[in-house]
């Protein structure tokens, strides 16, 4: 890893991805007497290879593989291209495994998560700049059409084969290539529908080609995308993308391949118990069910997720090292325990059962998880994250079920006034204990995609009566006895349905509140505490008519806009207009066109920007930001906060943990901390 | 006799069947499939399944056939012993269920157990001694344990065990025997834990044993014989526990097959709340992601052992209760 | 178990009052028996009294049950000073100051004495149907000054600030009535099925039975979430209602239908029975003029112990998040809110409501008892 790469990538990606450093919320001066919320600080990656150590130690365990002749010595262990970590604070000591709480087997991110760096790029601590990881250096070419990733040189999977530009390659033809595994491409690797093409230059060296400008591609690849994410997450859970795969294992499995070809791998696969090579397949390229599978992370699985516990050891060719020359990681291992509910795993939590935990520990118990802090031996980080909202409300510009309220839904006026009358500082203080930021969905302040001063009171301040009588002049003067809104078809009242789930935050309680507020300007709203699934399926049939959700993930708007603008289709959370997400994925042959000429506008704005630099990709998002927030189609509520993974347990064993930790898909959190230098003082 | 118990399986065999396609249709109720809550977990993070994977999925899961293919796709498999893959958890649906079957069953034993001693002496003293201020006493905390929904009695006492007496959070293994194989140590490790639960789901019984017992033990104390023996001077004690609790316990064996859904549909919440490994927590979260050969498996399963435990005390009873016998060839 | 009753009635010496016991009807040797159950009279009278109260539950709210402010998150429940400075009694209360602390991340609310609020009853509040019919804004209790929901926390309040106090009487009336309604289809299905069962026998009898086996034989969970998932979600909260009744009921019906065809099966043999048969009434006639009211003590009975599996019930479907969701006020909500370490650990008496679950559910057993008791004193 050369200066002049990073350099480089700073140059052509940083800016782009910059983070706040202060959130809003700290200018709360409330928030910063709690002492909760650190500073972001995070490891350095070494990248003069005149400072690397020169010799290298292993933690006990391997060194008796070694003496035993069952594992190559530790520098033959290690790549040639160093990843070389100065982890937070100091060095770490090897030993004492990480206890965890998990909720079953569709939790798998929850481990995938600790191996973010099997990815080519991940982001830094800030959640702003890209850091080299499975790739020393990247380029994008001048005329956006070219982008080459270089690998490190010597790296080798967890069973020591070596890991190539052939891996790459492998996956791109006969996994993302064979059309049983992935049948559709994805459209991180064909901007404008034009599918791209993956060529090995040499064996640490992989070009990625378009036909068209894809500056946006330097983005993607750094960001927690289909292409970008690597093999923990993207290969488990029947999941198929990730940009490589390991050649050497897998290749048995694929009727390509396997003895027998097609009748043999499917008869391969009934012999296990599969129905299919496909089916077979599944499993073992899934790292959190299949020990035997080949990974790049710091750990790896020992004991699959389908069980009561999951657990995971050191990976012994892990490819960094301290800058003492410690391979990492320090820790022996992962235990993660099976609790069969969240209640049982915050208890856990607080009772000291955990080492560190941020996964599934709910912001409103905050005051209990404070008040054990002694006798669990925890100390509790506050992390705040710097998407808009936790709780958007996105009103369905497709529904049609009903004219009436669809009409409504569509009427700009009318989303505004719904926006203005909610009292934003109420809901802050009853579910977010009052640390979140109150406004438009708009991401942080400090954000490059921020649209600017005013846009984030723009809509979304509380105004009763401005709201009041903008209903009134729209047309829904008429009120019935109890003072709620009449339709103006029938003359009945008015409702809304909001349909609330149960999942990251209590939404459905959050609903009440809202449409207890709501009433308040005579506009009925029922809530419809709908199972997660159920509200899913209904919303991809475009049945919802208000459907409420965090819009995290939005900050990046290009590489997660689902809950920004409705350019996606079921089954990708499509709430703000399913159909016209389906128009718009289509390319216009499936679905509803909008009507509403400014959601053509975001379709253009949005668009265009795949192929422009990172200063144009800039002033797209903010333009299509400031669209957003006037045209009110998400009502945002309150952001920035600790809601979600931001509320972060650490046993006072730990070592060389980050006071702050960046909360957002990107950073994967808390996997973007580097666990592998996390320790235990005893 | 032999026919009778041939008819009484026959049509044990049938309930059987039936219990089948029931679960079956009610796991079908629901909108939606196994494959929309997958698509649901992986939108969550970021990955999006375009509607031909998720039709590749359902054709790989026999999911676009209709129910009643898949229905007598799965009895056939069910008949020869494979209950199928478990969609969710990727695995065969015995293996999933595997150890949770008998744990569940332990302590739904363990419980059976916890009511019936707390019951039968407070029955059998609430009768001898009606009307008594002990009478009401035991009644009335009988009877709480009826009133309180065992899974709120269940959270206040894990809370509560935790931040008085620090006692661990939920689960039937200490930390160390969560990973061991079944050992000695584990077992007693299991006897250790079991207590907690199996007081939780005995109380909600307890009530209703209470008032069967008194009230078979006042029919039995009011029979003449019951005044000839104290006539004849024997202790009271033998008087009472000689014959007249005998006989009011009969009516129990009845009860032995119904006992067992009542404590496995208890235990279902308690185990959620406890965070026990039994069928329970296994059961409703297969049957909200609708993985459907796990959730009609353990529906089944539990049928056929209240079917088994309804034909076994049908059995007790013949064998106790002549009437039931002669009535038979009726 | 009312053998005082039996030895007197079984006396050779007949007496004015015992003239009375030859002639009353099955319903009035009930009663009397009944009356000398003092428990059973007891619940009996609390029952009453809860379904008045229920039937009055705004009145004695006493502010919106769904009205939200977060100014008034988690107060805990107030302290009611009966006596002024001067010793009058004048009961009042004070107002309170509330503010966050940001290190223990807790609401504090202190009360203000220099700002007292007497308590007055028939107060001003917000308005409602009373009784479905009339339009009033009385309530019980209120204050003399200011709104109620400002300053008047009997029990505390929720999360969202609404109190508790009102919440509960609002989720009585629903919970109460649920069960009575779930109770009466119960009921029906029990004494139509069990009845039909019993009466017929036979092939008939064999295929109910079956059906009540194989009902009882499927683990309840799996029945009900099937059922209220397949609850359509566009239904109004009355809808949702009546539904998760009839799902109860329809699970419940079973032991119902076994008492009562355990009741028939005796009553067949009986000779005025066989009389009505021959005098050629029909078999409805029969079941509803001649069976039912000879044993209609034991259905009494037999319902006064379903109520609380009913109320039960309904708690769990809510705690499963399957029964009765918010908007929703009922026992089940309520204790699903309350259900949550954060509520055991800052706002514990968001218990509360498992009060009046356990005195219902122990007075309808009470009732329950007594009533069988008088109704058979073999059974």
């Amino acid at each position: 890893m050369a200066i002049g790469s990073q350099f480089l990538a700073r140059l052509v990606l940083g800016s782009a991805l910059v983070t706040g450093i202060v959130p809003a919320a700290l200018a709360q001066s409330s928030l910063g007497q709690s002492g909760l919320v650190g500073q972001p600080e995070g490891i350095t990656i070494i990248a003069d290879p005149a400072q690397w150590p020169k010799s290298f130690n292993e933690a006990p365990q391997l060194a008796e593989l070694v003496k035993q002749g069952k594992l190559p010595a530790v520098k033959d262990r290690l790549p040639q291209d160093l990843m070389v970590i100065k982890p937070v604070k100091e060095i770490g000591k090897y030993g004492g495994v990480w206890r965890r709480g998990f909720t079953g087997p569709g939790d798998n991110e929850n481990g995938n998560r600790i191996n973010a760096s099997d990815r080519p790029i991940l982001v830094d601590h800030t959640g702003a700049s890209p850091n080299p990881s499975l790739a020393k250096a990247w380029k994008m070419s001048d005329d956006g059409k070219t982008f080459t990733l270089n690998l490190r040189r010597g790296l080798r999977w967890s069973d020591g084969a070596p890991m190539t530009a052939n891996d790459f390659v492998f996956w791109f033809e006969d996994i993302y290539g064979n059309k049983d595994i992935v049948p559709t491409p994805i459209s991180d690797l064909s901007p404008q529908g034009k599918p791209g093409r993956m060529v090995k230059v040499d064996d640490y060296t992989v070009n990625f080609e378009f036909d068209v400008p894809f500056f946006l591609f330097e983005d993607l690849m750094a960001g927690d995308t289909l292409i970008g994410g690597g093999q923990a997450v993207r290969q488990s859970d029947k999941r198929s993308h990730g940009g490589y795969a390991p050649a050497h294992y897998l290749k048995q499995f694929l009727p390509k391949y396997a003895p027998g070809g097609l009748d043999g791998a499917n008869a391969a696969a009934k012999a296990e118990g599969y129905d299919n090579w496909v089916a077979r397949l599944h499993f073992k390229k899934d790292w959190s069910l299949n020990p035997e599978l080949p990974v790049l992370g710091p750990f790896k699985t020992t004991q699959a997720i389908n069980k009561a516990t999951w657990v995971m050891e050191r990976n012994p060719y892990y490819w960094a090292v301290d800058t003492a020359g410690n391979q990492l990681p320090y820790m022996d291992g992962v235990v993660m325990t099976l609790a069969e509910n969240l209640e049982v795993l915050n208890l856990r939590a607080m009772a000291g059962e955990y080492d560190l935990q941020e996964r599934h520990i709910d912001i409103g118990k905050l005051p209990v998880i404070l008040e054990n802090q002694t006798r669990g031996k925890y100390k509790v980080h506050l992390d705040l994250a710097s998407n808009g909202s936790d709780a958007v409300y996105y009103l369905n510009q497709s529904y049609d079920a009903d004219p009436e309220v669809a009409k409504w839904l569509r009427n700009v006026d009318f989303r505004r006034a719904l926006s203005l009358a909610l009292d934003r500082k109420q809901l802050n203080e009853a579910f977010w204990l009052g640390v979140a930021v109150p406004g438009s969905a708009a991401p942080g302040e400090s954000l490059p995609y921020f649209p600017g001063p005013g846009w984030r009171e723009k809509w979304s301040t509380f105004d009763q009566k401005m709201a009041n009588e903008m209903l009134d002049k729209i047309g829904l003067s008429k009120k019935d006895a109890q003072g709620f809104r009449v339709r103006t078809d029938n003359g009945q009242r008015l409702r809304l349905q909001i349909q609330a789930v149960q999942a990251f935050l209590p939404w459905p309680k959050i609903s009440e509140m809202v449409a207890d507020q709501w009433g308040k300007v005579g506009i009925q709203a029922d809530v419809r505490d709908t199972e997660r699934t159920l509200a899913m399926t209904r919303s991809g049939n475009n049945e919802h008519q208000i459907m409420v959700w965090t819009n995290g993930g939005t900050e990046l708007l290009y590489l997660f806009p689902r809950h920004a603008i409705p350019v996606e289709a079921h089954p990708s959370e499509a709430f703000m207009g399913p159909e016209h997400g389906k128009w718009f994925v289509s390319g216009g042959t499936q679905g509803k066109k909008p009507e509403d000429p400014e959601i053509l506008k975001i379709f253009d704005l949005f668009r265009s920007a795949a192929g422009q630099k990172t200063d144009g990709r800039i002033k797209t998002a903010q333009e299509i930001w400031k669209i957003v927030i006037d045209q009110q189609y998400g009502i945002a509520t309150v952001g920035q906060s600790s809601a979600l993974m931001g509320v972060r347990l650490v046993s006072n064993r730990l070592g060389n943990i980050p006071s702050r930790n960046c909360i957002a898909q990107h950073c994967r959190t808390p996997g973007g901390a580097h666990p592998e230098t996390w320790f235990y003082k005893n | 006799m032999v026919t009778y118990i041939l008819q009484r399986l026959g049509l044990a065999l049938l309930t059987i069947l039936a219990i089948s396609v029931v679960s079956f249709v009610i796991i079908q109720l629901p909108p939606g499939d196994f494959v929309d809550t997958y698509i649901t977990n992986l939108a969550a993070s970021g990955s999006a399944v375009r509607a031909e994977e998720a039709a590749a999925l359902r054709i790989q899961y026999g999911l676009d056939q209709p129910i009643w293919v898949q229905y007598w796709k799965w009895l056939s498999r069910v008949a020869t012993g494979d209950f199928g893959m478990s969609m969710e958890w990727g695995r065969p649906v015995l293996e999933v269920i595997g150890d949770r079957l008998w744990l569940t069953i332990v302590i739904s034993i363990a419980a059976i157990l916890v009511t019936w001693g707390i019951a039968l002496p407070i029955g059998i003293y609430s009768a001898v001694r009606q009307y008594s201020i002990p009478d009401y006493v035991f009644t009335l905390i009988g009877f709480v344990g009826l009133a309180v929904p065992n899974f709120l009695l269940a959270l206040i006492i894990m809370y509560f065990g935790f931040k008085l007496f620090d006692l661990n959070i939920g689960g039937l293994f200490s930390a160390e025997y969560q990973l061991a194989p079944w050992s000695w140590g584990k077992i007693w490790d299991l006897t250790k834990h079991l207590p907690l639960p199996a007081v939780i789901l005995a109380l909600a019984g307890t009530a209703q044993l209470i008032r069967i017992m008194r009230a078979n033990l006042l029919d039995e104390l009011r029979r003449p014989y019951v005044t000839t023996a104290r006539a004849r001077g024997l202790p009271e004690w033998r008087v009472i526990m000689k014959y007249p609790v005998r006989a009011a316990l009969n009516p129990f064996a009845s009860t032995i097959g119904y006992l067992l859904p009542f404590v496995v549909s208890g235990s279902i919440v308690v185990s959620l709340v406890l965070s026990l490994p039994t069928v329970g927590p296994l059961l409703l979260r297969s049957l909200i992601a609708q993985d459907m050969f796990l959730a009609g498996t353990i529906v089944l399963l539990l049928g056929v052992l209240t079917v088994i435990g309804t034909f076994i005390s049908d059995l007790i009873l013949m064998w106790i209760d002549p009437r039931i016998r002669a009535g038979m060839h009726g | 178990m009312s053998a005082p009753t039996q030895t007197a009635a079984a006396s050779p010496l007949v007496t004015v009052a015992e003239e009375k016991v030859a002639a009353a009807t099955q319903l009035q040797l009930t009663w009397w028996r009944f009356r000398k159950h003092r428990l059973a009279v007891a619940s009996g009278i609390l029952v009453i009294l809860f379904y008045i109260g229920a039937i009055f539950a705004d009145f004695l709210a006493v502010t919106e049950p769904h009205a939200t402010e977060a100014a008034r998150s988690y107060i805990p429940p107030q302290a009611i000073h009966f006596f002024d400075e001067d010793g009058s009694f004048k009961p009042h209360v004070y107002a309170l100051k509330g503010r966050r602390d940001m290190r223990t991340f807790k609401l504090i609310y202190a009360p203000d004495p220099a700002d007292k609020r007497y308590l007055r009853l028939f107060a001003d509040g917000y308005s409602y149907n009373l009784l479905g019919i009339f339009e009033t804004n009385r309530h019980l209790i209120g204050l003399d000054r200011g709104k109620a929901e400002d300053a008047l926390f009997l029990l505390g309040t929720d999360q969202l600030g609404r109190d508790v106090w009102s919440r509960l009487m609002l989720a009585t009336r629903t919970s109460l009535f649920i069960g009575l309604i779930g109770v009466g289809l119960s009921l029906f299905l029990g004494v139509l099925l069990g009845g039909i069962s019993g009466l017929y026998g036979g092939v008939v009898d064999t295929v109910i039975q079956r059906v009540i086996e194989i009902l009882r034989s499927i683990p309840t969970i799996p029945l009900w979430m099937g059922l209220a998932a397949a609850l359509p979600n566009t239904w109004s909260v009355t809808q949702v209602y009546i539904a998760i009744t009839v799902i109860i009921s329809l699970i419940g019906w079973t032991e119902l239908a076994r008492v009562v065809r355990g009741r028939f099966l005796a009553l067949r043999e009986e000779d005025f029975i066989t009389a009505a048969e021959l005098a050629g009434a029909s078999r409805l006639r029969i079941i509803f003029r001649h069976m039912v009211p000879s044993f209609l003590s034991h259905i009494i009975a037999a319902v006064s112990l379903a109520l609380p599996a009913m109320i039960i019930s309904e708690t769990t479907l809510s705690f499963l998040g399957l029964g009765l969701r918010p908007p929703a006020i009922s026992w089940g909500v309520l204790l699903q809110d309350a259900q949550n370490i954060q509520a055991l650990g800052i706002a514990p008496w968001l218990l509360v409501v498992a009060v009046p679950v356990i005195i219902v559910i122990l007075a309808f057993n009470f009732l329950g008892d007594g009533l069988r008791d008088a109704a058979d004193p073999y059974g």
